[in-house]
């Protein structure tokens, strides 16, 4: 695959369309050939993305689209966006989590975020046009 | 996610194998309440086949750590796959959580 090639997928707000999106990543990865700590970290940044979205975007009840992007920005770097029309939230601005707390004093919740960060060079949330748009940048090392 | 359950010294063994995510982990934390309502003290979560785990999942491993050591219980870790102890490593769990290079040496380990 070469840069600049951009693939789409359209969820709906149901947690059953993970497995899709578990095959999607790893179709772009299959294309792009990066190292296996990439790929997993790409599944895992997205997982959790597009679970906030599912989870906690739309309070409706209701039956709702989504899409993730993903692009080979360029040929050490992979360039994810989803974006989605729910009510405007930031989960960049989560506070950070005690990673030091001990079990008694950790709090159970917060290590999606905290996750998304680690595993990304840049986080970007904006709202552009009535909607939530999240990118998120990893560095990747290409095995072929 | 497949689970599988057995009993080695007293200790329950959950074998976890594939996906632990947003859709599988309510799986994991449903068993996981049922053991404890059975009176379950300690708890192994062997990882040999986890080849994935994501926040979901990492939230039912330490709500059931934290469930168990409310009960006067425990739960342990074991045989963490590279892609696991990474995002083990990276979430502070590594540090947290009891983890052992195997579920005999978990079982074996005094709670």
């Amino acid at each position: 695959m070469t840069p600049d090639s951009r693939k789409i997928l359209t969820l709906r707000n149901d947690l059953a369309e993970l497995p899709r999106l578990a095959a999607f990543v790893d179709e772009f990865c299959d294309a792009v050939q990066p190292g296996e700590d990439d790929r997993m970290a790409l599944q895992l940044v997205l997982e959790e993305a597009v679970t906030n979205v599912i989870n906690h975007g739309y309070a409706d009840g209701q039956g709702h689209e989504f899409t993730v992007t993903l692009q080979l920005a360029d040929e050490g770097r992979v360039c994810a966006v989803v974006t989605d029309d729910a009510a405007p939230y930031d989960p960049l601005t989560r506070p950070p989590v005690d990673v030091e707390a001990s079990l008694e004093d950790r709090q159970v919740g917060g290590l999606g975020v905290h996750l998304m960060k680690r595993l990304t060079q840049h986080a970007h949330y904006e709202r552009r046009d009535g909607k939530n748009v999240l990118t998120l940048e990893r560095a990747i090392r290409r095995v072929s | 996610m497949d689970i599988t359950e057995n009993i080695q010294n007293s200790a329950t063994v959950l074998g976890l194998t594939g996906r632990l995510d947003g859709l599988t982990s309510g799986t994991l934390e449903r068993k996981v309440d049922a053991l404890l309502a059975g009176g379950a003290k300690r708890i192994v979560f062997d990882c040999g086949q986890l080849l994935y785990v994501s926040s979901a999942g990492l939230r039912v491993f330490l709500s059931s750590a934290k469930k168990l050591k409310a009960a006067g219980g425990s739960a342990a870790f074991a045989a963490l796959t590279p892609a696991v102890r990474e995002v083990f490593e990276l979430s502070g769990f590594t540090t947290m959580l009891e983890i052992h290079p195997d579920a005999a040496a978990a079982t074996a380990a005094k709670a």
